[in-house]
């Protein structure tokens, strides 16, 4: 066998493991610690490193250091988007029933990581713009971004029955996956007083090595976060649809002895 | 193409047997843009400047507000459910729908912008560039409205749900729209934005037959 097809079978072993509620809650039984507690460690040393350790900035002084909350977070904003969307199309695609589990955990936790993202940007432009709010190009796709979040999130919760919900929520994001792109670069028409892109731009990043390097701690703390939260919702939310079934019942009598 | 000119017809027919439902959206417009002179201070300049705007502003809540009984009565009498169960291509039927649905709201619309636009003082240069502006915008309102409409159709009481889901979507065509006022205000060119409006509208007939078709499939059962 060549090392192309046992991974592909891997792969596939691996999506049907996913791909029933009952494996996914024993899977995320182990996964869940597990990413908290990298999410955690990174954190600790991004925070260390970024608070204490990097040099304050020659222009903007300490106020600088808000990045390692606000980049994390917007960038947070639209991987999650990007993973509800496909989680989305899986389940629309494949009638797989966790995929839908994830693209609906994932909304809320999206939704907080652009309030998150939108609040520390406004913070941050205060002492540096000079205000707490602008019509910016990225300012305002974001907040489109938030209003998305929130249309999914409420046509989920407006219908009854739950594999319509699941359904219209599907629709809803794979829709917005066509319209973010044209809206991102309608809004990018206005002049920008954000700055461009610093991490992959071209020639390398543009920022020193102890500066970015929290960075990328920061981000990769936020993004184990956001695994070890979708998780514990995930868990959650099968423990509520699979509600009648016999493993359920079993996996509560457990845990009350 | 059959099944588009059927579904074209047979709304027309119902909608003009149902004349409230037609005229209602464009009073709704022009009730909606007149709001403003009265919110604003009373300088003609200002209103000169914002005018267009407004009457962009007017033009997609008149849209929004259409788009609730867009399926509901052919949802309610099962209409819906046959066209979905019939062999004939929903895509195209629900096109043809939505087509005429847009020729009674966002037509009509479109015609009456310049008699608004007379009554904010807008130069007539930029009347022109208001009329094929929507003319261009209009279409693209209808097309990703039905969408939301679509999703909605089994709700009782979608009508806010909607606004919220869709609304966000209309940003780029309103952003185009209005864009190209200011730049012809400032006797800049507005053909970039005129293609952008066009290019919105094509992806927006390819696209939406297909979403609105499968959000009917998927919510209908």
């Amino acid at each position: 066998m060549n090392p192309v097809s046992i991974i592909w079978k891997f792969l596939v072993t691996v999506y049907h493991r996913l791909g029933s509620p009952r494996e996914f809650y024993q899977i995320a039984q182990y996964t869940t610690p597990i990413f908290g507690l990298l999410s955690l460690v990174l954190f600790v040393c991004g925070a260390y490193l970024g608070l204490f350790q990097a040099p304050a900035d020659y222009q903007q002084g300490d106020s600088f250091r808000i990045i390692y909350v606000h980049v994390p977070a917007a960038w947070l904003s639209l991987f999650v988007y990007m993973v509800m969307a496909t989680a989305a199309a899986i389940g629309i695609i494949w009638r797989m029933k966790m995929a839908f589990v994830v693209a609906i955990c994932s909304a809320p936790l999206g939704a907080v990581f652009t309030a998150l993202a939108l609040i520390t940007g406004s913070i941050w432009g205060k002492p540096i713009w000079g205000t707490w709010w602008t019509w910016d190009a990225r300012l305002t796709s974001e907040l489109i971004l938030l209003f998305l979040y929130f249309g999914v999130m409420a046509t989920y919760h407006a219908f009854e029955e739950r594999k319509t919900a699941e359904k219209a929520m599907a629709m809803l994001a794979i829709i917005g996956v066509v319209i973010v792109p044209i809206i991102h670069y309608s809004v990018e028409w206005w002049s920008s007083l954000h700055q461009g892109a610093t991490i992959f731009a071209e020639g390398g990043p543009r920022m020193p090595a102890d500066m970015l390097t929290p960075l990328i701690l920061m981000i990769l703390s936020f993004m184990f976060f956001y695994g070890y939260a979708l998780f514990l919702s995930a868990q959650n939310k099968v423990l509520l649809n699979e509600r009648k079934s016999q493993w359920v019942k079993a996996a509560i009598s457990a845990a009350e002895k | 193409m059959n099944t588009l000119l059927l579904y074209f017809k047979r709304e027309w027919q119902l909608l003009f047997r149902n004349t409230g439902a037609l005229i209602q959206p464009l009073v709704f417009f022009i009730i909606i843009a007149l709001l403003f002179p009265f919110s604003l201070p009373a300088e003609i300049t200002l209103l000169q400047k914002i005018g267009g705007g407004i009457i962009w502003v007017a033009a997609v809540l008149a849209s929004l507000l259409s788009l609730e009984n867009m399926f509901q009565s052919d949802y309610q009498d099962g209409t819906l459910e046959q066209a979905i169960i019939h062999q004939r291509s929903l895509e195209m039927a629900m096109l043809g729908k939505v087509l005429a649905h847009w020729s009674a709201t966002g037509l009509f619309l479109t015609v009456f912008s310049p008699l608004l636009c007379l009554t904010f003082n807008i130069p007539s240069e930029q009347i022109w560039v208001l009329f094929f502006g929507l003319l261009l915008g209009t279409p693209s309102l209808t097309l990703i409205g039905a969408v939301g409409a679509a999703i909605t159709v089994t709700l009782r009481r979608g009508g806010v749900l909607i606004a919220i889901i869709i609304l966000p979507l209309y940003i780029p065509v309103l952003i185009f729209g209005a864009g190209m006022l200011s730049q012809s205000a400032q006797g800049l060119e507005i053909t970039s934005q005129l293609y952008t409006l066009a290019a919105i509208f094509v992806l927006a007939i390819t696209l939406a037959p297909f979403a609105i078709a499968s959000a009917l499939r998927a919510t209908i059962n």
